[in-house]
């Protein structure tokens, strides 16, 4: 594994068919894959090998709504399920490497068991995404003073800064 | 940009120069005294950070006999940076996510 994946595991106590619905269902999805003030009003999931992955998010303080659009690489939930969006729905591939863009991968594994389930994310970067993030980062300060951490997405958004495609 | 980044991170696969970041983010050091904690020979040791300063991470000032070395923090907090808000995006989702799934669960009961 690569200094730019980043693996995250959880013991969850809900079934791996409910975190699947999380996943798979536009409805529920929208409730979580947004971290609050921004909000997922649309979400178009097509949880099938080649499906789409598409969401619309609203962020305050941003004049449009953000589309990012992604595929499905592998849908079945008790295997890896996958996703990307270096591709959109039917394998159709498409430019990430705009500013503020960078593409990734993220697959599932969700294991059932007695008491719920084992979730684990695995999420894979390019260098190249660092690298765009720090040019945009650093043309942002303006010759201020280097900054000490990354704002958060509030931050990014209050100053109206451009927000990466999620 | 993109190199640079490469170069940070197999400067960062070794522990010795790991070490060596740690101990530089409380303050410089001397060579002799970032060399004391570990098992190997100076040369050996002095290996590990010229890659460290080729890399930009650490930068070195000779006065007199003594080599003092300093952290850049530029491209640590470069990478790091960018890597630990994608970290903290992905673990709010794992935290949303493990709350609706359990809400879920409650209805199904």
């Amino acid at each position: 594994m690569t200094e730019t994946t980043l693996q995250f595991t959880r013991e969850i106590s809900a079934s791996a068919h409910n975190v699947w619905r999380s996943w798979t269902e536009p409805d529920l999805l929208k409730q979580w894959f947004a971290p609050k003030p921004v909000a997922t009003t649309q979400s178009v999931i097509g949880p099938q090998l080649g499906g789409g992955f598409n969401t619309t998010m609203v962020i305050p303080d941003m004049p449009e709504p953000m589309s990012s659009d992604g595929c499905v690489l592998a849908a079945d939930p008790s295997q890896r399920p996958a996703i990307t969006n270096m591709m959109t729905g039917g394998f159709q591939l498409q430019d990430t490497s705009g500013e503020g863009q960078f593409p990734f991968t993220a697959e599932m594994t969700i294991s059932a068991h007695d008491t719920g389930c084992t979730y684990t994310v695995t999420v894979r970067h390019l260098d190249a995404a660092g690298a765009n993030h720090s040019a945009q980062w650093d043309s942002s300060t303006d010759g201020g003073p280097q900054p000490t951490r990354w704002p958060t997405w509030q931050e990014r958004s209050a100053n109206r800064a451009k927000i990466v495609r999620y | 940009m993109t190199n640079q980044l490469d170069s940070f991170f197999g400067a960062m696969a070794d522990p010795t120069r790991r070490a060596v970041i740690e101990r530089l983010a409380s303050g410089p050091a001397s060579v002799s005294e970032l060399h004391a904690p570990h098992q190997m020979a100076l040369p050996t040791f002095m290996r590990h950070l010229k890659v460290l300063e080729e890399t930009g991470i650490v930068r070195s000032i000779k006065k007199g006999r003594v080599r003092t070395c300093h952290i850049e923090a530029a491209p640590l907090i470069e990478a790091q940076g960018w890597l630990a808000w994608q970290r903290e995006i992905w673990e709010g989702r794992l935290d949303r996510l493990d709350t609706l799934a359990k809400n879920l669960e409650a209805f199904d009961d």
